[in-house]
């Protein structure tokens, strides 16, 4: 590989960086990165002290906010190397039929988003519901495309208890797609 | 298992919830009267209430189904808390204080927590919507051989792991052996709608334009009334749960050795019941 070559592969690896971290910084991460700059602002401003450490502390202070980014990056890479391999294992189910013996297994559901939560926490989760029942959808990452209320979506993940060892089943969702929106609802 | 044997069980957990606050407390009282007394004794001995107190406490929140993680750590706490050297005083407070919450926690288990796990295991009857259907059955489950009871055990609870292979291989060889027997037809029935419908779960395919549903005399013997033939999909989902149901029943009445791989089923069964 010539450096040129390396040097645009590199490049291309920061642009899709920066283009998956776009719009996926959850808001707290903002929130505490904002907090600290004026934190810091105000402190540099009254002491000649921490106006010395600047050198250190403004790449301390951007770590705040490009660290949540290169986790949620390698999160969100690492779900979509595992979304062909539960899709290819899950069991298309109705919600009514998942149950705690059910534990561990990959499923799939079809229905409709009734409430979102902790959406803006980069960890969403989801009420779903089909004709048989409702169920929980847990993401430990932001999905790959907005999902809202309302939305008609197929989730693939593994079913696992709300509490880590108990609790009513949930689903521990690696991928979760729009198939249409509904109408009338 | 024998109601007696319940009945020794039930009063061992009577007596260890008793334990937790009368050994906390006497721990605590027995230092107070050592400090009271300045008998020549270390006072940090009487930890030892505290600490038995929590192991008793970790025991029950161990041997429930559903586990408290707060409860079960407690003899670890007590060790960190209690352990380290302080003066006598307050020694003892902190004693008083740990067996208060122990005791706390002790109300927290029994509430929010339910029976104990050994409890829940012995009990003989089954939820009252599923023992009612049974009652409505009798002719069918009497006639249900205590082989077929077994295999429509397995078939209820490989069906609930998700395992839909293995349930419809299990109700295929199942119906291969009712064949040529005297077995009721609707158990017949619902071990073959069983098997068609794990097999389609199993290869996700949807509900098919034609498949197995229960011969229109055995409707009265359902736990669920049959959806119209018109809306497919939920006559295809119905005929699933009065199947399933109705071979919990028959596991239950005819297999007396598959009881308890059935009761842990038995929640899935109230939730297609529901």
């Amino acid at each position: 590989m010539t450096n040129h070559e390396f040097i645009g592969t590199g490049a291309a690896t920061c642009k899709r960086f920066w283009r998956n971290a776009k719009g996926k910084i959850s808001i707290i991460a903002i929130a505490v990165f904002v907090f600290f700059t004026i934190a810091l602002l105000m402190a540099s401003v009254f002491s000649p002290e921490i106006r010395s450490q600047l050198i250190y502390l403004i790449p301390v202070l951007f770590m705040l906010l490009v660290i949540p980014v290169a986790l949620n990056y390698m999160s969100r890479r690492q779900y979509a190397e595992l979304e062909p391999v539960y899709a290819a294992e899950a069991k298309t189910v109705r919600v009514k039929l998942i149950n705690t013996s059910m534990i561990g297994k990959p499923v799939r559901i079809e229905g409709v988003v009734e409430r979102v939560y902790f959406q803006f926490l980069n960890r969403p989760q989801f009420l779903v519901a089909d004709r048989s029942g409702e169920i929980s959808v847990k993401m430990f990452t932001k999905p790959s495309e907005e999902v809202k209320e309302n939305d008609v979506v197929e989730v693939i993940g593994k079913v696992i208890h709300r509490y880590i060892v108990s609790g009513d089943p949930v689903i521990n969702c690696v991928a979760i797609r729009k198939l249409k929106k509904t109408e009338g609802r | 298992m024998s109601a007696d044997t319940t009945k020794k069980a039930e009063s061992k957990n009577r007596m260890l919830e008793y334990a937790v606050p009368v050994l906390g407390f006497s721990g605590a009282f027995l230092g107070l009267f050592i400090r009271m007394n300045a008998l020549p004794v270390d006072i940090r001995i009487t930890i030892l209430g505290c600490l038995l107190s929590s192991c008793a406490l970790a025991y029950l929140a161990w041997i429930r189904p559903r586990k408290d993680i707060v409860a079960l750590t407690t003899p670890l706490y007590s060790i960190i808390f209690l352990g380290f050297p302080l003066d006598d005083v307050a020694t003892i407070v902190l004693e008083f204080l740990y067996a208060a919450s122990l005791t706390a926690l002790l109300v927290r288990l029994r509430n929010r927590f339910g029976e104990s796990g050994s409890l829940v295991m012995d009990k003989a009857e089954l939820a009252e919507p599923i023992s009612r259907y049974m009652e409505r059955i009798p002719d069918v489950l009497k006639n249900v051989s205590q082989e077929s009871g077994h295999a429509a055990a397995l078939v209820v609870t490989r069906f609930a792991r998700g395992d839909f292979h293995d349930a419809a291989l299990t109700a295929e060889a199942e119906i291969a052996k009712l064949n040529d027997a005297r077995a009721p037809r609707i158990v017949q029935e619902a071990f073959a709608i069983v098997r068609e419908q794990a097999e389609h779960l199993d290869k996700s395919f949807p509900a098919p334009e034609r498949f197995v549903t229960f011969s229109s005399d055995a409707h009265s013997m359902l736990v669920k009334e049959p959806v119209s033939p018109g809306d497919k999909n939920d006559l295809y989902n119905s005929t699933l749960e009065n199947a399933l149901v109705l071979l919990f029943a028959c596991a239950w009445a005819a297999s007396e050795q598959s009881r308890s791989d059935l009761l842990n089923q038995e929640g899935f069964v109230l939730q297609l019941l529901s």
